[in-house]
């Protein structure tokens, strides 16, 4: 497989790479056991190369990561939340049937 | 970027799409599929499939695995990330098919984008589902976040059993609301959903000829609305989580205006040959009027619409002409 642009963050890195960056951070909640969230997965990797130096793609996979997923209250994955400044700024959950289109939707009102 | 050139092209890599690939691929047909996330389609949801003939149980991302390395060792080129957004009929028979930023050209189109999950179409459903605060369409994902808390299930069909009995496994109860006496789903899943339900103590309990007709909650969910549909009464009823499974839509809505689409949005086809209004353009599989929307059948529609390819390669004025004996196997 390809070299990957997104970064895997756990609950310890996650403050230094999701809130103190300074670029808006997209940050997809997973599991192994969720299909959806496999699917999600190349979109999200195409979105990191589209979108590369200007937006940071974070995945956190909740099975190793309670404490940031009981943090933002995850209830239903995946769950992609946007990050600017520290802040949760919006999200999405579930892949929806435009799943690429969605999501640059939410991003590009975000971005400098 | 130049249009690049296919016998057949196939929007779409569920069971329909890679079902009509490998048979178009085998008839040496160059053959693209275009998929706008990864191959499987909605089967790749499920984790228990054993109405598949010849396979006694397997999970859809195996299956799915399995069909594409067959369907990529016959030839056929899977190009994933890539979404349909427009079709385009060309004035000397061929077929544009668009995608964000290239366009291919099809001797044929293969039609099957497959179906997504219906919504309840309640008040306050998408805000909580949106805010991802206990508005659930997959069981299998997020049973495990409401392990020790009451959920509400809704649905009767195949996917609300396999899917309800997934959350017994987790939750501290369980609440199936059906709005009718009787379920669509196959009887053997009903026996087990009952036998579990009727185990003493059962943290599975079914209300029959009841609709949820609200999702309440401040920030989160907190209540559904219940009402019994015989006696219109209404209560509402604490839980945490609400899970829906009342249903598929067909992922049709780049075809309005290019296809005829039912007032539901299924394409309309003849159901001999899967013919769309457009030569050259089949549908197959979730997406098409009188769709079983089985595994089983979204494949066979691949299949057959990948045979008649080759009838319509022959003799094009054969679009035109109504459903007969004369393009069998044995006719030619």
């Amino acid at each position: 497989m390809a070299a990957t642009k997104t970064i895997d963050v756990t609950d310890e890195s996650f403050p230094s790479e999701v809130l103190e960056s300074d670029i808006p951070v997209l940050v997809d909640y997973w599991a192994a056991w969720c299909g959806p969230c496999r699917m999600a997965a190349p979109v999200l990797e195409k979105i990191a190369e589209e979108y590369d130096g200007r937006l940071k793609v974070c995945r956190v996979n909740v099975d190793e990561n309670r404490e940031v997923a009981s943090q933002y209250r995850i209830m239903s994955i995946p769950t992609i939340l946007l990050f600017k400044n520290g802040e949760l700024v919006d999200q999405i959950t579930g892949v929806t049937p435009n799943f690429e289109r969605d999501l640059k939707r939410k991003i590009d009102p975000h971005l400098d | 970027m130049p249009d690049s050139h296919y016998d057949v092209i196939i929007v779409g890599a569920g069971p329909a799409g890679l079902g009509a690939a490998l048979y178009a691929a085998r008839d040496r047909f160059k053959t693209l599929v275009l998929e706008k996330m990864i191959p499987g389609g909605q089967i790749y949801n499920t984790d228990r499939i054993e109405n598949y003939p010849g396979i006694v149980r397997i999970d859809g991302p195996t299956l799915i695995e399995q069909m594409q390395t067959q369907v990529e060792s016959f030839g056929a080129e899977i190009r994933t990330g890539s979404e349909v957004t427009r079709l385009e009929p060309l004035t000397d028979g061929h077929i544009a098919v668009c995608c964000d930023k290239d366009r291919h050209i099809g001797r044929a189109v293969i039609l099957a984008p497959g179906s997504y999950f219906r919504k309840l179409g309640v008040p306050s459903e998408d805000e909580f589902r949106n805010a991802g605060a206990g508005v659930s369409y997959c069981g299998t994902c997020d049973a495990p976040f409401f392990r020790d808390k009451d959920v509400v299930a809704i649905g009767g069909g195949n996917t609300a059993i396999e899917e309800t009995l997934h959350l017994a496994k987790y939750v501290k109860k369980v609440l199936l609301v059906h709005r009718r006496g009787e379920y669509r789903a196959d009887r053997i899943l009903v026996e087990e959903l009952l036998a579990k339900a009727h185990e003493p103590g059962s943290n599975l309990v079914i209300k029959y000829h009841t609709v949820v007709t609200a999702i309440q909650g401040e920030g989160r969910v907190q209540s559904v609305k219940l009402k019994d549909v015989k006696t219109g009464r209404e209560e509402d009823y604490p839980c945490e989580g609400v899970f829906i499974f009342v249903g598929m839509v067909p992922n049709t809505d780049f075809l309005r205006g290019i296809v005829d689409l039912t007032d539901m949005g299924f394409i309309s086809c003849d159901s001999g040959y899967l013919r769309t209004r457009i030569p050259g353009v089949f549908a197959a599989g979730d997406c098409r009027l009188g769709a079983a929307m089985q595994l089983a059948t979204a494949i066979a529609d691949g299949v057959t619409a990948a045979m008649m390819i080759r009838v319509y390669f022959r003799d094009p004025s054969w679009w035109q002409k109504p459903v007969s004996d004369a393009c069998q196997p044995l006719g030619w």
